[in-house]
C-alpha cells in the first residue's frame, strides 16, 4: 500500500472510548491524519482494517478481560512501538480503583451475581504496563485534542514523542486563575498530569484529577497539605484514588512509611 | 451447523461483534456479543459524594458523556431536593442538543453512510462523496463547539455540576451558536433528505415495543418525568424497573432488559415513533413527508429518524438561546443541605432512554442503577438480526446475512462502552436432540407441556406424545388445554426445566426431531404466537431461560392431517428417550 508511510494501529480495550472519539474529533484535521499515515486498523472509524506489522500502535482502555491480554500480547508482537493513550490505558482509568482482589471480586459479584460467563473470563481491570512494555505514554480522561496532534505529528516523521512532566498547575497559572486551595477548596491540580488547559478551574470548579497523577508529583505533601486544611483524611484518600488507579496503591504505601 | 459471524463490529462504539448459528434451514442461535470487560461503574461510584458521581459517571461512555451527565445531575437533585433555575434548566438542554447533533452525526456520516454508499470509511467515501462527508465534518465540529462552550470540554466536561454550572457561557458565544446554527438550516434539509430517502431493505421487518421519555408540555424533546411507551402505557420514572427489568445473561457484561417479557426498542426511533406528531415546523412537514408504517416495523430507519432529530435540534437551538438570553442573571450554583434520599433521573441519549438511579445515605451513594439505552436494546437487536438471518436464509440469501446482521446492529447505533456491563458468545453447536435432552434432565425432572391443534403448522403429534405420555406414568405431563393462569408462577422458581413438545416446520425431512430454546422460538413470528398464552401465565424471565421446545417436522402443514409414519417413528423414539 503505502510503502513510505508510517504504520499505524489505533485499537480499543476496556474503557468508554473517548480516545479514539476524541481522535475523530478533530475534525478540521481528520482527513489530513489519515493522508499522513496509513493507518491499517482503526475499527471505530473503518471497516476495513488490516491486522497486519505496524510501525506504531496506540492503544486505549484498560485490560479487563483475559481475551483482552491476549489481543495486547499479540498487538505488541506487530508492532515496533507501542503508546498507551487516556486515562485506562496509563493507569487503568476509574475501573481499576478497586486495587485490592477481595474487594474486586466482592464488587464483581454485587453487579453480575453468580452468573458464570460463557465467553472471555473477567479480570480486574490493569493498565497496559502491567502485561506488555509500553514505549510512550499520553495521559488524559480522555486525551487532549493538542497532545494528541503533536505526539500524531511527531510519530508519523519518526520523532520520538514529547512527555509532559508538568502539572495542571502551570497551565492554571499561565491563565491567571485564583488558586483554588487558597480559598480552602480541595483541589487536585498539583499532583495532576497537565493537558486539559486547567479547564475546570477555568471554570471555578477544583481538578478532579482526571489526567491521573504527574510523574514526581509531591503526593504527600498535598496530602499533608490537604489534612492540614481540615479535611476528612478517608475522604482526601478517596478523591485522590478516583482517577489514580493502581498506581495509587504505591502512594498509599508511601505515606504509611514515611507514617513510621 | 455452521456460524456466521462479524467477529470485529467495525463504524460502532466500542468492542463488539454478533453471530448467527444456523443448522439446515433454521438459524438456531443468533448472539450480539460484547468484548469490553466488566467495569463495574455503579460499584466505583458508591461511597463517593454526589459531586463525585457525577464526575465519575459520566466516564461510563465518551458519546454520550454529557447524557451521562445530564441523568446524574437529574437524578442527584431530585434525591437532593435541589431545585435550579429556568436559565441552568435551558442551558442544560442546549448542551444536550449538542451532544444529539454531535452523536447523530457521527452515527449518520461516518458508520452509517460508508455501507449505503459502498465505502469502508468516511475518508475514502470523501473521496466520491466530498460534499457529504464535508457536512457530516462540519455539522460534528459545530456539535462538539457547542458541547464545548457549555461543559468546557469536548468529552467528559466538567462544568455541569449539581445546582448549576461553574461558569456560564458569555453571550457572544451563545450568539454564535446561534447563528451558525441558522447558516446550517440548508445542510440539514439536505441530511434529511438524504437519510429519509435511502432505500432501506424491507428485511427484518417485524412489530416491536418503542419506549422513551415523555417530555413535558407535549413536546418533542430528550428529557422527562415519565417514559412512554408505543402501547399509550407509561410508566413514572420511580417505578423505571418496570420497563426495564435488568437481567444478566451469561454471554455478556451487558446485561439485558425485557418488557413484560418482551424485547423493546429504544432511541431515535422510539421517539420519532412515540412523539412524531409533535415536531413543530420544518421538522413537522418533513416528518409528515417520509414516515411511514415502515418506520414501526424497521430497525434502518432509526437512521432516517436520527435525521429527522437533526433538524428538530437545528430548529430549537436558535429558540433556545432566545429563550437563555432572556435571563440576563447567571444564577449561583444551588447548594443543599439534604444528606439523606432518593432519586431517579431519565433522559434520553441519543440512542435511547437513561436511567440513573441513586440512593444517598449520611451523604454518600449508598446505591447506584445505571441502565443504558444499549442494555434496552439487546435484546432487540439479537431478534431483528435473528429475523433477518433467517428470512435471507429462506429466500436463499445466505451469502448476504452478514452484512445484513452487521447493518442492522449498526442502525441502532449501539453505544457499547455504554452498556456499562457488556462481552461475547461463542455456544458450542449442539446437534444430537438425544444429547440436548440428557442435558435437559440434568438441569432437573423436566415438566412437559404438550402443545398444538391450534393452527396449520400442526399435526397434533406435540398434543399426542403428551397423551402417550402420560399412559406411561410419566409425570408432570400437562397438555396445553390444562394450563390456567399463574400455573408456572406456583412452579418452583424456574429450578426445573419445561420442555414443550410441538410439531415445528423446520422445512426438514418428515420426523426430523430438533430442540431448541423457547428463548429463539419466541423470536419467530410464526411460531411465536403459540407460545403467548404460557408467557401471559406467569412464566418468569428465570423459567423462561429454562424453557425449550421439542419440535417434530410434520408431514403436512395442512390441519388434521393424519400423523405420517415417519412422524409417528420419531414420536416412538422421543417416547423411548424419556422413559427409558
Amino acid at each position: 500500500m503505502n510503502k513510505d508511510k508510517v504504520k499505524i494501529g489505533i485499537y480499543e480495550l476496556t474503557g468508554c472510548a473517548g480516545d479514539a472519539l476524541l481522535i475523530l474529533d478533530c475534525e478540521n484535521e481528520l482527513l489530513d491524519i489519515f493522508k499522513a499515515a496509513d493507518i491499517q486498523s482503526f475499527s471505530m472509524a473503518k471497516s476495513d482494517n488490516i491486522d497486519g506489522n505496524l510501525d506504531v500502535v496506540l492503544v486505549e482502555g484498560s485490560v479487563s478481560t483475559e481475551r483482552e491480554v491476549e489481543e495486547l500480547k499479540d498487538i505488541r508482537k506487530r508492532s515496533q512501538l507501542v503508546v498507551a493513550i487516556g486515562l485506562c490505558a496509563t493507569v487503568g482509568g476509574i475501573q481499576a480503583r478497586f486495587t485490592n482482589p477481595k474487594e474486586w471480586e466482592k464488587n464483581f459479584k454485587k453487579v453480575y451475581g453468580d452468573v458464570k460467563m460463557e465467553h472471555t473470563p473477567p479480570l480486574q481491570s490493569k493498565p497496559i504496563d502491567d502485561y506488555v512494555k509500553v514505549d510512550y505514554y499520553l495521559p488524559g480522561c480522555p486525551i487532549g485534542k493538542e497532545q494528541f496532534l503533536h505526539l500524531f505529528t511527531r510519530i508519523v516523521k519518526g520523532a520520538p514523542p514529547e512527555k509532559y512532566p508538568r502539572p495542571v498547575c502551570v497551565t492554571c497559572k499561565f491563565k491567571e486563575n485564583d488558586c483554588l486551595l487558597n480559598r480552602d477548596i480541595l483541589c487536585l491540580g498539583p499532583l495532576t498530569a497537565d493537558g486539559c488547559g486547567a479547564a475546570c478551574i477555568s471554570h471555578n470548579l477544583p481538578c478532579v484529577g482526571c489526567w491521573g497523577p504527574v510523574e514526581g508529583a509531591n503526593l504527600t505533601s498535598e496530602y499533608y497539605l490537604l489534612k492540614e486544611k481540615g479535611f476528612d483524611v478517608e475522604y482526601i484518600k478517596k478523591k485522590m484514588a478516583n482517577y489514580s488507579g493502581t498506581k495509587i496503591a504505591e502512594f498509599f504505601e508511601k505515606i504509611k512509611e514515611e507514617k513510621k | 451447523m455452521k456460524k456466521i459471524s462479524v467477529d470485529h463490529l467495525a463504524r460502532v462504539e466500542g468492542n463488539g461483534g454478533i453471530s448467527a448459528t444456523i443448522d439446515g434451514n433454521a438459524v438456531t442461535d443468533v448472539k450480539f456479543t460484547i468484548y469490553e470487560g466488566p467495569r463495574l461503574v455503579e460499584r466505583l461510584t458508591v461511597g463517593r459524594t454526589p459531586e463525585e458521581d457525577v464526575s465519575i459517571a459520566p466516564r461510563i461512555c465518551a458519546i454520550c458523556t454529557l447524557s451521562h451527565k445530564y441523568a446524574a445531575i437529574r437524578a442527584m437533585e431530585n434525591a437532593l431536593s435541589v431545585k435550579v433555575s429556568p436559565k441552568v434548566y435551558l442551558l442544560r438542554e442546549l448542551m444536550h442538543m449538542g451532544e444529539m447533533i454531535e452523536s447523530h452525526s457521527l452515527h449518520l456520516y461516518f458508520l452509517a453512510l460508508p455501507d449505503y454508499l459502498g465505502f469502508p470509511n468516511v475518508v475514502s467515501m470523501a473521496s466520491k462523496y466530498d460534499f457529504e462527508a464535508k457536512i457530516g465534518l462540519e455539522m460534528k465540529n459545530f456539535a462538539n463547539h457547542v458541547m464545548k462552550t457549555i461543559s468546557a470540554r469536548y468529552i467528559h466536561g466538567e462544568n455541569p455540576v449539581i445546582g448549576g454550572f461553574g461558569k456560564y457561557p458569555s453571550k457572544e458565544e451563545l450568539v454564535w451558536i446561534k447563528s451558525r446554527a441558522i447558516q446550517f438550516m440548508p445542510f440539514v434539509m439536505k441530511t434529511v433528505q438524504l437519510f429519509c430517502e435511502i432505500d432501506y431493505p424491507d428485511c427484518p421487518e417485524d412489530e416491536t415495543v418503542f419506549a422513551c421519555c415523555n417530555p413535558p408540555e407535549n413536546k418533542f424533546g430528550f428529557h422527562g418525568e415519565e417514559i412512554l411507551l408505543s402501547t399509550g402505557d407509561t410508566i413514572d420514572k420511580d417505578n423505571y424497573t418496570n420497563l426495564t427489568n435488568e437481567f444478566v445473561v451469561p454471554h455478556s457484561y451487558a446485561k439485558h432488559s425485557l418488557y413484560q417479557g418482551k424485547p423493546f426498542s429504544v432511541g431515535a426511533l422510539a421517539r420519532v415513533n412515540n412523539l412524531g406528531e409533535r415536531l413543530e415546523g420544518e421538522s413537522q412537514k418533513m416528518y409528515q413527508k417520509y414516515f411511514s408504517e415502515r418506520w414501526k416495523k424497521n430497525p434502518l430507519f432509526n437512521n432516517a429518524a436520527q435525521a429527522l432529530e437533526i433538524l428538530h435540534c437545528f430548529e430549537r437551538i436558535p429558540k433556545l438561546v432566545d429563550e437563555i438570553l432572556e435571563h440576563s442573571q447567571n444564577p449561583p450554583i444551588q447548594t443543599y443541605q439534604v444528606k439523606e434520599g432518593k432519586g431517579t433521573g431519565l433522559v434520553e441519549a441519543p440512542r435511547g432512554l437513561l436511567v440513573h438511579h441513586y440512593e444517598i445515605s449520611e451523604g454518600r451513594v449508598s446505591h447506584t442503577d445505571i441502565i443504558t439505552p444499549t442494555a434496552q436494546n439487546a435484546e432487540d437487536i439479537e431478534r431483528y438480526c435473528y429475523i433477518a438471518a433467517q428470512k435471507l436464509l429462506d429466500n436463499g440469501e445466505e451469502d448476504k446475512i452478514r452484512d445484513r446482521m452487521d447493518l442492522v446492529v449498526r442502525a441502532y447505533d449501539p453505544c457499547i462502552s455504554c452498556s456499562a456491563h457488556l462481552a461475547e458468545v461463542k455456544k458450542a453447536p449442539q446437534e444430537n436432540w438425544k444429547e440436548q435432552l440428557d442435558q435437559i434432565k440434568q438441569k432437573g425432572t423436566p415438566i412437559f407441556v404438550g402443545v398444538g391443534k391450534k393452527d396449520h403448522n400442526d399435526d397434533g403429534s406435540g398434543i399426542e406424545l403428551a397423551l402417550h405420555l402420560k399412559k406411561r406414568g410419566v409425570e408432570d405431563v400437562w397438555l396445553e388445554s390444562e394450563i390456567e393462569e399463574d400455573k408456572f408462577g406456583r412452579q418452583e422458581n424456574g429450578s426445573r426445566p419445561l420442555l414443550f413438545l410441538d410439531a415445528v416446520d423446520f422445512r426438514e425431512n418428515p420426523g426430523k426431531i430438533t430442540i431448541l430454546p423457547l428463548h429463539y422460538v419466541l423470536s419467530n413470528a410464526s411460531l411465536s404466537h403459540r407460545f403467548l398464552p404460557f408467557l401471559s401465565s406467569g412464566l418468569n424471565y428465570q423459567q423462561l431461560k429454562n424453557s425449550f421446545v421439542l419440535g417434530i417436522q410434520p408431514q403436512s402443514l395442512d390441519e388434521g392431517h393424519k400423523l405420517s409414519p415417519s412422524v409417528r417413528k420419531a414420536m416412538g423414539q422421543v417416547i423411548e428417550q424419556i422413559t427409558h
